[in-house]
C-alpha cells in the first residue's frame, strides 16, 4: 500500500525463507556434525521425512481454506494402528483400504464444518478424540509388533531402489499429485478462493462448500496414508505415533510461507518446509539433544515462521 | 468571518499510478460551515481521510491553526482538534453509548484500573444533552436505531475535539444526513449552527444539494479529483452546483444511449408473486432478452433482497422463479449460476474481489467448471482467456498474474464485469456497479453494459445513482417498502423524468 516499498523488502525475504533456512539448518549441522551428510543420514532423513511429506501436504489444502485441522496427528496413529493391526489379514490392500478410512474421516470433518456452519478447529479439536479413541482402544498396551512371520508384508517400503527408500519415491509421488491438483483443477481453484475471499467466491457461483469438503477428504487421505507408511515403517501398531505430527506438519506448512490465514501457498513450498524441520529434528538427535526439546524447537520454529508470514501480507487480511 | 483556522495547499494523493485527488487548496475559517460537493468517486471523502489522520497524504501541506499539520491517526487528529463523523458508523455496537464516547480516553475516570462507570454515564449524558439528546447513556449502542447511533457519533466527536480545541475545532461530517429523518436533520442542523457560533468550523458532505445550500456558508466543488468551484453559498443555486459539479448539461451520451438495445419479445426470466418474508412481497416482472431493467427504490425498499433471491443468496418464502419457462429454486449462488443467473456484487472489496488471487483466476472463477476437461484446467487456454479480456475490458494492469486488489477500483471493477460476461450466464444483477468508480472508468463500464444486451444478455440493474438508472435502463420497477409502486418504460430519447420516478420512491 502506502509504504509498498518497504513490504517489497520483506515480501522478497518470506519468499525464499524456506530455501534460506534449509541452507541454514543444514550448513550449521554438517559443520557442527561430521556425519550428518553421510548417505546412511540422509537415507535415515528420507524415511523420517516421507510420512510428514504426505501429512503436511494435505493439510496445506486446509489452511488454503483458511480453515486447520487438529485431527490430523490422531488421524495418522488411528490409521497406523490400524494398518499395523489388520495387515497381517489383509497385506498390501491395507494401503487402498486406509485411504478410504482417510477420506471417510476426511469426509466427516468436511460435512460438519460446511453443513453445520462451524469453524473447523473446533470440529476437529472434537473429532480428533474420535480417531484416537480407536487407535487406542485396538492397542490398549500400547505399541504392537507386527509378528515376525508377517514382516516380509511391509519390508519392501523401507527397501531402497538407487539408494533412496522407495516410501520416499511414494511421498513424492504423492506430493507431485497433491501439486497438480491445486494448480490445474477447478477444485484446487476453489480452495484457493475460499481461503482468499469466501463470500465474493460464493458469489462468483463457486460451490464453496464442495471446495471445502475436498479440502478435508484430500487430507484425510494423505493422513491415512502417511499412517500406514508409519505402520510399514516402525514395523509395528503405535497408538501414539502421531500425537506430535499435527504441530510438526503445521509447522512445515508455515515454514514453506503458506499463509495461515488461506489463500496462497503451495505444496512444494511445505515439502520444503518438512525438509527444513526433518533436518532440524534428526540433527538435535544426533546431538543427542533430550527428545523433549524437539517440540519446543518445533514450537519456536512455527511462531517466528507464522511472523514473518504474516508481517508481509497480514494487512490484506486482517483490515477490510 | 473568523479567524484562519485550517489551510490546504496543493494537496493531492494517489494509490499506485492512480491519482484520486490532486492539487487541492481549500482555507477554513472559524465559524463557517463548508459544503462539500461532487459526485462518487470525486475526491470528497478522499480529502476528509487525508484531513482526519485515516490516510497521508501523497503531496502537498496542511496548516492548522497556522503551524504544519499532520495527523498519523483519528487520535492524533483528534486531540489536536479536528474530528470526524464517519459515513460508515465506527462505533462498537457491543459497548454502551457511554462507552463509545469515551473510548479510548477511559483514564479520567479510573482509579488504579477500575472505571466509574457512574462519572462515566453521567459526563455522557452532559456530551449527549449538549446536542439535545435525551437518551440513557448506559444502553448498548446495537439497541439504538441508526439516527441515533449518528448523533451519539456526532456526540462523541463533539466532546473529543471541544475537549482538545475549544473554539477553534474542525468538525468533519462525511453524509451525515443519509440515515436521518427530515426532523432529525432539523435537530442536527441545530447543532451545527450551534457549534459554528461558538468558533468552531464545520465541513458538510452531503449529496443533497438543497441542504448543502442551506446549511454552507461556502461551497467546494470536486470533481474527478479535482477542485473545479469555489463559492459562496449565497447566491448559488442548485442548478449552478449540478452543472459544476457533473460539468455537462446532458447525460444522454454519458450513458452510451446510441448503444441502447431494443429488447426481443422472447422472455428470460420471469418471476411471479416473489415474496420474502420481512423485505419483499409480490413482486412480478418478466425480464427480456437484451433488456437492461432498473431496480429503483430507497434504501430499504426490498430491491437488494430481489437480487439476493435471484442470485440463491435467500429462499424466498412464496413465489416462482422461471427461467425460459421453467420453474427453478436455488439453495446457492452455485445453483443459480447454473440456472443462469450471476450478479456483479454490491460490495467489490468484500463480495466482489477474491482479493489475493490473481486478475486471471478472478476472471475465470465463474466459468471454470465448463472450461474443464473433467475438472482438469489447461493454463494455457485460462491465460488466453484472461488476456483478452483484460484487452476487451480494457483492465490496465502490468499483467494478468497481478492480484486484483493491487488495482484501482474501477479497473478490479472491469474484472469483474469480465468474469461476469465470461461465466456464459445470460441474466446478470449489476448490485451497483460503478458504486466507487472513478468518471473514467464509469464510461468503460457504461459501454461494457450496453455490450453485455448486444451480446444477448439481460440485465438486472441496481444503480448507483437514479441518474444512472434511467440512463442505462430499458425498463425502470420503483419498488416503496418492499411492493412495486411502478412502471417505466425508458427508450432512448423518451427517457422519464427523475421527479416522476422519485414519487413512486417517497
Amino acid at each position: 500500500m502506502a509504504n509498498s516499498k518497504k513490504s517489497f523488502h520483506i515480501s522478497d525475504f518470506s519468499k525464499y525463507m524456506c530455501l534460506v533456512s534449509i541452507v541454514l539448518v543444514f550448513g550449521v549441522f554438517s559443520v557442527i556434525i561430521p556425519n550428518f551428510m553421510t548417505p546412511y543420514s540422509l537415507q535415515n532423513m528420507m524415511t523420517e521425512a516421507a510420512p510428514l511429506l504426505l501429512m503436511a501436504g494435505g493439510m496445506s489444502f486446509i489452511i488454503y481454506t483458511g480453515g486447520i485441522d487438529l485431527g490430523a496427528g490422531a488421524m495418522v496413529s488411528c490409521t497406523c494402528v490400524l494398518s499395523g493391526v489388520y495387515v497381517a489379514q489383509f497385506g498390501n490392500a491395507i494401503i487402498p483400504i486406509m485411504l478410504a478410512a482417510g477420506i471417510l474421516m476426511g469426509l466427516t470433518n468436511g460435512l460438519l464444518v460446511t453443513k453445520l456452519k462451524l469453524p473447523s478447529f473446533i470440529v476437529t479439536l472434537c473429532t480428533m478424540n474420535f480417531w484416537s479413541y480407536i487407535a487406542l482402544n485396538l492397542c490398549p498396551n500400547g505399541s504392537e509388533i507386527i509378528p515376525m512371520d508377517k514382516r516380509f508384508m511391509v519390508q519392501w517400503a523401507t527397501q531402497k531402489v538407487l539408494g533412496i527408500p522407495i516410501m520416499f519415491f511414494i511421498a513424492l509421488a504423492g506430493v507431485a499429485v497433491l501439486y497438480i491438483f491445486q494448480q490445474y483443477t477447478v477444485y484446487g481453484k476453489a480452495i484457493y478462493g475460499v481461503g482468499a475471499n469466501v463470500s465474493a467466491t460464493r458469489l462468483a457461483g463457486v460451490n464453496t462448500d464442495m471446495a471445502q469438503i475436498s479440502a478435508f477428504v484430500i487430507s484425510g487421505a494423505c493422513s491415512a496414508l502417511a499412517g500406514a507408511l508409519y505402520a510399514y515403517k516402525l514395523k509395528s501398531a503405535v497408538p501414539t505415533v502421531g500425537d506430535a505430527l499435527t504441530l510438526t506438519a503445521i509447522a512445515s506448512v508455515a515454514l514453506g510461507g503458506t499463509s495461515m490465514a488461506g489463500g496462497r501457498g503451495s505444496v512444494l513450498r511445505t515439502a520444503l518446509g518438512v525438509v527444513t524441520i526433518t533436518g532440524v529434528t534428526s540433527g538435535l538427535n544426533m546431538m543427542g539433544v533430550d527428545p523433549l526439546w524437539k517440540d519446543i524447537v518445533i514450537g519456536v520454529i512455527l511462531i517466528i515462521a507464522v511472523c514473518l508470514n504474516t508481517d508481509t501480507r497480514g494487512r490484506d487480511l486482517i483490515v477490510k | 468571518m473568523g479567524e484562519l483556522l485550517f489551510e490546504a495547499k496543493g494537496v493531492g494523493k494517489t494509490y499506485g499510478a492512480n491519482t484520486v485527488l490532486h492539487d487541492i487548496d481549500m482555507q477554513i475559517y472559524g465559524g463557517e460551515v463548508i459544503g462539500l460537493i461532487g459526485e462518487n468517486g470525486a475526491g470528497k471523502s478522499t480529502l476528509m481521510k487525508l484531513i482526519s489522520g485515516v490516510e497521508k497524504s501523497s503531496m502537498g501541506e496542511m496548516f492548522f491553526m497556522g503551524k504544519p499539520y499532520s495527523a498519523s491517526s483519528i487520535l492524533d487528529a483528534n486531540h489536536q482538534g479536528i474530528g470526524m463523523v464517519f459515513q460508515e458508523q465506527s462505533l462498537v455496537g457491543s459497548l454502551t453509548i457511554a462507552q463509545n464516547i469515551y473510548l479510548g480516553r477511559e483514564k479520567k475516570y479510573s482509579t488504579c484500573g477500575f472505571v466509574n462507570w457512574n462519572k462515566m454515564n453521567q459526563d455522557a449524558r452532559k456530551a449527549l444533552e449538549r446536542i439535545d439528546m435525551d437518551i440513557d447513556p448506559s444502553k448498548k449502542v446495537r439497541d439504538i436505531d441508526f439516527a441515533a447511533r449518528q448523533m451519539v457519533e456526532i456526540a462523541k466527536v463533539l466532546d473529543v475535539v471541544t475537549e482538545a480545541a475549544n473554539g477553534h475545532a474542525i468538525i468533519l461530517l462525511d453524509e451525515p444526513t443519509t440515515v436521518l429523518s427530515d426532523e432529525e436533520i432539523r435537530k442536527l442542523f441545530v447543532q451545527v449552527r450551534n457549534m459554528k457560533e461558538q468558533g468552531n468550523a464545520v465541513i458538510f458532505i452531503s449529496h443533497r444539494l438543497d441542504e448543502v445550500l442551506e446549511i454552507t456558508d461556502r461551497i467546494y466543488v470536486f470533481k474527478d479529483g479535482e477542485e473545479t468551484a469555489v463559492m459562496q453559498t449565497e447566491g448559488a443555486d442548485v442548478n449552478l452546483l449540478y452543472e459544476k459539479m457533473i460539468g455537462r448539461s446532458t447525460t444522454g451520451e454519458f450513458y452510451v444511449e446510441h448503444k441502447q438495445t431494443v429488447p426481443s419479445d422472447e422472455v428470460i426470466l420471469e418471476v411471479n408473486d416473489l415474496s420474502l418474508f420481512g423485505a419483499f412481497n409480490h413482486v412480478s416482472f418478466e425480464l427480456k432478452r437484451g433488456e437492461v431493467l432498473g431496480l429503483c427504490g430507497v434504501e430499504g425498499s426490498g430491491k437488494e433482497d430481489v437480487c439476493a433471491v435471484l442470485v440463491g443468496d435467500a429462499a424466498p418464502t412464496a413465489g416462482t422463479i422461471k427461467i425460459r419457462g421453467k420453474e427453478c429454486t436455488f439453495a446457492n449462488p452455485y445453483q443459480a449460476r447454473k440456472k443462469g443467473i450471476l450478479s456483479v456484487p454490491k460490495e467489490r472489496r468484500d463480495e466482489g474481489m477474491i482479493g489475493i488471487l490473481s486478475i486471471e483466476d478472478n476472471i475465470i472463477v465463474s466459468h471454470m467448471d465448463s472450461l474443464s476437461n473433467h475438472s482438469f484446467l489447461s493454463a494455457k487456454k485460462t491465460r488466453r482467456i484472461a488476456q483478452e479480456w483484460v484487452e476487451k475490458a480494457g483492465v490496465k494492469c502490468v499483467s494478468i498474474n497481478d492480484r486484483i486488489n493491487q488495482l484501482s477500483g474501477g479497473n478490479a471493477q472491469k474484472v469483474i464485469f469480465a468474469r461476469a460476461l465470461e461465466s456464459g450466464c445470460e441474466v446478470l444483477i449489476l448490485n451497483h456497479p460503478t458504486r466507487g468508480v472513478d468518471v473514467g472508468s464509469k464510461e468503460e463500464i457504461y459501454d461494457l453494459v450496453r455490450d453485455m444486451t448486444a451480446a444477448g444478455n439481460s440485465i438486472i440493474l441496481l444503480g448507483d445513482t437514479l441518474d444512472e438508472c434511467i440512463g442505462l435502463s430499458s425498463r425502470i420497477i420503483v419498488l416503496r417498502d418492499g411492493l412495486v409502486t411502478g412502471m417505466f418504460d425508458c427508450p432512448v430519447g423518451d427517457k422519464p423524468l427523475q421527479l416522476d420516478i422519485v414519487q413512486k420512491m417517497m
